[in-house]
């Protein structure tokens, strides 16, 4: 019998972090519509969408200044994330480190079987961490080919002409890549996984539920409530059916 | 039997002084057909030219005149007195000679022929006209009168094979004889005058007043969209039309181009065909000939290279520097650029086509062309195929022909792209499809996504797969 109930609610990200996301979504939905539809220019609903927006001129002038507004965003969460770990001793927690590798092939021997559990994660697990980074330095990649290309002319006085079309290529295939990822596998782990479904609403709250973190982040878990991982991953089993036994039970 | 007696003896009276007149006619001509049968002998006339003194009896005999004799309109002729007669010209001297014809064929009876109305109504404003310039002098040919003419074609012959002209307001003048043969050899071999000519027959001959030739032409070449309304419509649309309109006489006509009655069939000929164009526009036609396709046309007979009717189309002309026509410039060139069967042949790529639409400039364009008008545009129109290779004067762009493109190249950039610098043309591959070895970085780039996007996809996709088959396995 576990005395802490497992729908305890656990802060998991700072407002600062929501905000963030928040206008990352927007941010990036409006980059992924304005700038798919120009590289799918020929395709139906590409035209649809540049026509209701006003013509080729207004959505590559949306386009530009939402991709204005992603480096803003990336430069500022670079200098606060570096600034942090450097002088606030913040744990650097996005990281990769070994286990990461060793987690992903954990779950996929688990997945096929196997293994008998998934792999144990600390605050982001190996899955997090791809996307994070594939979106961040994808997103340098992305910002400077994008004003390569906003700014061509600049450019081209002291670099040679073909680095535009070369900056093009890159941006036009990394753009569909980050698209890929985040479609695919993003979307998937935070509203269509058996995990989170309908949707893993921590990153809007700022909160998760210690059932959730203990599934998902045990390593983490254990740090906060000062026990060891073993301890932590023990209790799992049972609880799960005894947290879903106590619905009301709100400790905040 | 007094009375029956009587007629025999008129009837005998009347056949013996017919017999009597025939040999006495015969007897004046055979005296004159002495001399004026054997060729050499001529008239003279004061301003140094001369006609020849020669008759033809065979023709003279056959025309509707036979049964006069000599005399009866050269009168005061006879063997005997052989009167000199002084004409400063030969038209004075066949002015003169009309007025014979008129001692006979009064101006009352003529006049009933819309023809000789209308020639007589000029004659009181001091235009003389010279009967026998359409009727001949001695073989006087039956223009009416109750003869039956073959058709149509033969009855307006009757003048218009001979050398007559019409005269305009501004004293201008046109022939009006007709190179039948060059008729029957045309298009139009199988009409017959009034098919076109509408309004004239044997009976009628309206008589039409205009100010110049232009005028005339202009006017006539309204008879063609009876036929042709489809190709007049067309016209209708063209920058030619919208000139003509606004009261500019000199832009061309269907008869400009295609000829009045030596219309020519319809050809695939480009050169025959940019020779017309050629008429008006000189100065295009000479740069054109230069051209890669001009050069090709005129030198090699090559039909495959567009001729001036090509892009600017035949009957309904585009004007050709609207925005519109310029954003038309892609797909015109695409017609043959875009087709192996036609460029292959020279070793050209149709990757050319592709590359331009799947670019910056090519896709804004097909946007353009899309969007409506409440949409911004900006003031200089996009850059398309001419605006690099020039129009009428596109060069190749392997050999020689290449560095004329490229030098052009960067001022053409900075028309649009202020401030652009030699290195910015580059940004453009030349329509090449990046390869190992044209702008291989980029070709890398590409490969490497190539590869690495499926495998991702692929990757996440399992292992999404692969979580669920294990959550529902775990159940």
């Amino acid at each position: 019998m576990d005395v802490i109930g497992n729908n305890k609610k656990i802060r998991r990200f700072s407002t600062a972090r929501i905000i963030e996301h928040l206008v990352l979504i927007v941010v990036f939905t409006t980059l992924a519509a304005t700038g798919l539809s120009q590289k799918f220019y020929y395709l139906k609903v590409s035209q649809w969408l540049i026509f209701t927006l006003g013509g080729i001129d207004t959505v590559r002038l949306i386009h530009h200044y939402a991709g204005a507004a992603f480096a803003v965003l990336a430069l500022v969460h670079i200098t606060v994330a570096t600034l942090g770990i450097w002088l606030l001793r913040w744990q650097p927690s996005m990281f990769v480190t070994k286990k990461d590798i060793l987690d992903a092939v954990h779950n996929i021997r688990y997945y096929i079987g196997l293994e008998n559990s998934t792999a144990v994660c600390d605050r982001y697990d190996y899955k997090e961490k791809f996307a994070y980074w594939l979106v961040l330095t994808g997103g340098v990649i992305m910002g400077m080919t994008g004003f390569t290309l906003w700014f061509p002319i600049t450019i081209a006085k002291y670099l040679p002409g073909e680095a535009i079309p070369l900056a093009k290529a890159m941006h036009s295939n990394e753009a569909l890549l980050i698209f890929l990822l985040i479609t695919i596998w993003h979307v998937y782990d935070s509203i269509f996984s058996p995990d989170v479904f309908p949707l893993d609403t921590s990153i809007f709250t700022g909160y998760t539920t210690r059932e959730k973190m203990r599934r998902l982040h045990p390593l983490e878990l254990a740090r906060l409530e000062g026990k060891s991982p073993e301890e932590i991953l023990k209790s799992s089993a049972p609880d799960s059916a005894e947290a879903e036994e106590e619905p009301g039970q709100n400790p905040l | 039997m007094k009375g029956k007696k009587f007629i025999i003896l008129f009837l005998s009276a009347v056949i013996a002084l017919g017999a009597l007149a025939q040999s006495s006619a015969a007897k004046g001509t055979t005296a004159c057909l002495e001399c004026h049968a054997e060729k050499g002998r001529s008239i003279q006339f004061q301003d140094g030219n001369s006609i020849e003194a020669y008759i033809d009896a065979g023709a003279f005999n056959a025309s509707v005149h036979s049964f006069l004799d000599c005399t009866d309109c050269h009168r005061g002729f006879t063997p005997s007195d052989h009167q000199e007669m002084k004409f400063r010209s030969k038209e004075l001297f066949k002015l003169r000679y009309s007025r014979i014809c008129r001692r006979c064929h009064k101006d009352e009876d003529i006049s009933k022929k819309a023809i000789h109305a209308s020639l007589l109504k000029k004659e009181t404003n001091g235009d003389s006209h010279v009967c026998t310039d359409c009727h001949a002098a001695h073989s006087v040919t039956p223009v009416a009168g109750g003869k039956v003419f073959a058709n149509e074609e033969s009855y307006c012959l009757g003048c218009h094979a001979h050398e007559i002209s019409m005269r305009f307001k501004n004293n201008e003048t046109i022939p009006l004889k007709l190179d039948m043969q060059g008729l029957k050899a045309s298009a139009h071999g199988n009409l017959s005058c009034s098919d076109c000519h509408f309004g004239f027959s044997s009976e009628e001959h309206p008589t039409r007043s205009f100010r110049t030739s232009r005028d005339y032409a202009i006017a006539s070449a309204d008879v063609c969209r009876r036929c042709h309304f489809d190709k007049y419509t067309k016209t209708l649309e063209s920058i030619h039309y919208s000139l003509l309109s606004q009261g500019n006489l000199g832009t061309p006509t269907c008869t400009d181009c295609h000829g009045s009655h030596l219309i020519a069939r319809i050809t695939e000929d480009g050169e025959m065909s940019a020779r017309k164009c050629q008429k008006c526009h000189q100065g295009i036609y000479d740069i054109y000939s230069k051209s890669v396709h001009g050069a090709a046309l005129f030198s090699e007979h090559n039909q495959d290279v567009p001729t001036c009717t090509d892009c600017h189309k035949a009957h309904d002309i585009d004007d050709p520097l609207t925005v519109e026509y310029h954003e038309k410039i892609p797909s015109m060139c695409s017609d043959c650029h875009a087709d192996k069967a036609i460029v292959g042949k020279y070793g050209l790529s149709t990757d050319v086509v592709k590359t331009y639409l799947a670019d910056f400039h090519g896709i804004t364009l097909g946007f353009y062309r899309k969007q409506k008008d409440e949409f911004y545009r900006p003031a200089r129109p996009i850059a398309v195929c001419t605006d690099c290779h020039g129009t009428h004067n596109i060069s190749s762009t392997v050999g020689p022909g290449a560095a004329a493109v490229k030098a052009t190249l960067l001022k053409r950039c900075q028309k649009c792209h202020e401030g652009a610098t030699e290195n910015f043309p580059d940004t453009w591959l030349s329509h090449y499809v990046p390869s190992m070895s044209k702008a291989p970085m980029i070709f890398i780039v590409n490969s490497v996504y190539k590869i690495l996007l499926p495998i991702m996809v692929l990757g996440l996709l399992l292992q999404v797969l692969l979580h669920i088959w294990r959550y529902i396995a775990d159940r």
